[in-house]
């Protein structure tokens, strides 16, 4: 278990281990063995393994569902559909501020600069980047189209959906968060049975 | 037949160097023709524009449309620069199959006949069939790596790539089918008591065909991959901008409380953070020194020294022995200072006293010590004394007073 100390610290403090987030932790985290000595550890702590669907991340959740962890999770499961949309809208508007035909997956870099020049020539898109900055989500008092960025940004590292590799260095990374934002997007709409399509229907097709 | 034959030939040298000539005169006009998709006919002069059509480079498809290049030409670009939007595959392989089976036929009739300069220029032909039949596959398959490794960028939206996918899927199918009619047994056949042809048709073309045909298989399975890719990139970008748009039109929305659900779905069990604290040992006595080390790292509070409320008697402040015992011995003849006064009983001048008991103290801080300790005398026993200070101004321009003397006096109770 010595070996998994810094990744135990990191599970227990909340964070979501993908493989870009921890290259190395996310492969030990792979493995059945490892993954059942952490659990095997983490017992008294009341706390176990948990991951999406095609365990592209991990992160932990509790054993047992006692008073106090319900509660937890009541007050994380209502932040978490706050957050929703205004994350939803942050991909959009990324993905059509750089011009990409896809939406963000783990992986993908983005260069705030580019991001921020982009955005500065166009009036609908400020737009759009001033409503969402002011989003109790990000929260953003200013004015300024670069601290409104860069607030934006800043809030998604500390949510841990960016990376960002370098301090100093204006860019970032997505992680495998995004994953499981959009899986917890898909269960909600399975289980609820929303209008939401994600399959081109037949005439598109055609 | 031979001096006709090498008349054609050096008829066909002469005409097939001058037009391929043509293609190199008319290099660049050519080019924006291929990227326009028509030739602007006035770059050319009329002589040019006739010679170019003769040569079957130019044609005009309609009467109504402009000068274009011959589809053919275009082609030969395309396959030139790899440019996959235009790049063509040819997938026919039994015309191929028909023309080897025909060349093989007649350059056995002509060995037959024992013409051997006509079996000749048959076995050479055939053998350009069959390099021609396997330079077919490896443009295709050349092409097919290129638009897979290219993540079929030369298209835009992901739409586009993902028809340009089931294109190239659909090319691949025909590329296998048209190896499928390549049957070795008729080919063996086909080669019969026959060094050389058994040498082009069968261990040569057999050896290609098989590469290729794991090549073909290769790339199938990566065109699928990506497809699968797309596919999930597609879903991924629609998921984002339907339930966006429900969130939006829906903004009381509230999906149900799953956490309080008996069966908890697991994306939503997120334990709260722990995080784990830890300080010195102190019992274990190899952590001192790191202790020590952390204590003298720590910043040095930048503490305003408070001046201290007891005695003002200045030189306290001094640590040094030799220091401390002279300033004792001031004090204590201060003190007996203070005492010859009240034996006396009345007034007495401090540097008279000085002198008279011949104390080595220089007078200033004589009359300094004197005045602390009247100072830091408590307030009844302050009363005991009359201080008068003997003093005159520095000059008649500074009206500084100087202390000459202090006359100490005690009072009647």
């Amino acid at each position: 278990m010595i070996q998994h100390g810094p990744l135990l610290e990191r599970l227990l403090a909340g964070d979501f281990i993908c493989q870009v987030s921890d290259e190395d932790a996310f492969r030990h985290l792979s493995n059945e063995q490892t993954q059942q000595e952490i659990n095997h550890y983490l017992r008294p702590l009341n706390r176990r393994l948990v991951s999406n669907d095609d365990h592209s991340v991990f992160y932990l959740g509790y054993h047992e569902l006692n008073k106090n962890a319900r509660e937890h999770l009541s007050s994380q499961f209502a932040l978490t559909v706050q957050s929703l949309l205004p994350l939803l809208e942050w991909l959009q508007l990324v993905q059509e501020t750089l011009g990409r035909d896809s939406a963000l997956t783990a992986g993908d870099t983005i260069k705030l600069q580019e991001f921020v020049l982009r955005t500065e020539d166009n009036q609908s898109l400020r737009q759009r980047l001033q409503t969402l900055a002011s989003d109790r989500f990000f929260n953003s008092q200013s004015e300024q189209l670069d601290s409104q960025v860069k607030l934006i940004f800043r809030r998604l590292k500390e949510h841990g959906y960016l990376l960002q590799p370098h301090a100093e260095r204006q860019y970032y990374v997505v992680t495998g968060k995004i994953d499981y934002l959009l899986d917890v997007i898909r269960f909600i709409r399975d289980e609820e049975q929303l209008p939401v399509d994600d399959t081109p229907s037949q005439e598109a097709l055609l | 037949m031979a001096p006709l034959d090498s008349t054609l030939t050096s008829n066909l040298f002469a005409i097939g160097a001058e037009r391929l000539a043509l293609l190199g005169k008319h290099h660049k006009a050519l080019m924006q023709g291929y990227l326009d998709g028509q030739v602007d006919e006035t770059t050319f002069s009329e002589a040019a524009l006739k010679k170019l059509i003769a040569a079957r480079i130019l044609w005009r498809p309609d009467e109504q449309q402009p000068l274009a290049l011959r589809p053919l030409v275009s082609e030969l670009i395309a396959s030139m620069v790899a440019d996959e939007n235009r790049r063509q595959i040819n997938a026919d392989v039994a015309e191929k199959l028909e023309q080897i089976r025909n060349r093989v036929q007649a350059y056995r009739d002509a060995q037959y006949k024992g013409d051997y300069s006509v079996a000749e220029l048959q076995l050479q032909r055939l053998t350009e069939h069959v390099h021609d039949l396997s330079g077919q596959f490896e443009e295709a398959i050349d092409s097919l790596w290129h638009r897979l490794n290219s993540d079929f960028g030369f298209v835009s939206s992901l739409d586009e790539k993902i028809r340009e996918n089931e294109r190239a899927q659909k090319q691949l199918r025909r590329l296998l089918d048209g190896l499928d009619l390549l049957n070795f047994d008729e080919l063996i056949e086909l080669s019969e008591g026959n060094s050389h042809l058994r040498k082009l048709l069968v261990s040569q073309l057999q050896n290609q065909l098989s590469s290729h045909h794991s090549s073909l298989l290769e790339v199938q399975k990566r065109l699928v991959q990506l497809l699968a890719k797309f596919r999930q990139q597609q879903a991924r970008s629609m998921l984002i901008t339907n339930m966006a748009a429900f969130l939006r039109q829906h903004p009381k929305y509230q999906p149900a409380d799953y956490p309080n659900r008996s069966e908890l779905p697991g994306l939503f069990n997120q334990a709260s953070a722990i995080r784990p604290q830890a300080a010195i040992a102190l019992d274990k006595a190899s952590e001192r020194d790191i202790l020590a080390e952390l204590l003298q790292a720590l910043p040095k509070p930048n503490r305003i020294e408070l001046p201290e409320q007891h005695s003002a008697s200045f030189a306290e402040l001094m640590v040094d022995e030799e220091i401390t015992a002279r300033q004792q011995a001031l004090k204590t003849d201060v003190e007996n200072f203070y005492l010859k006064v009240i034996d006396l009983g009345g007034k007495l001048s401090a540097l008279d006293y000085l002198n008279e008991q011949q104390l080595s103290w220089d007078s200033e801080i004589w009359l300094y010590q004197i005045l602390a300790d009247y100072q830091a005398l408590p307030r009844e026993e302050k009363q005991m004394f009359a201080i008068r200070r003997d003093e005159a101004p520095l000059s008649e321009v500074n009206q500084l007073m100087l202390i000459r003397d202090i006359q100490i006096e005690l009072r009647a109770a």
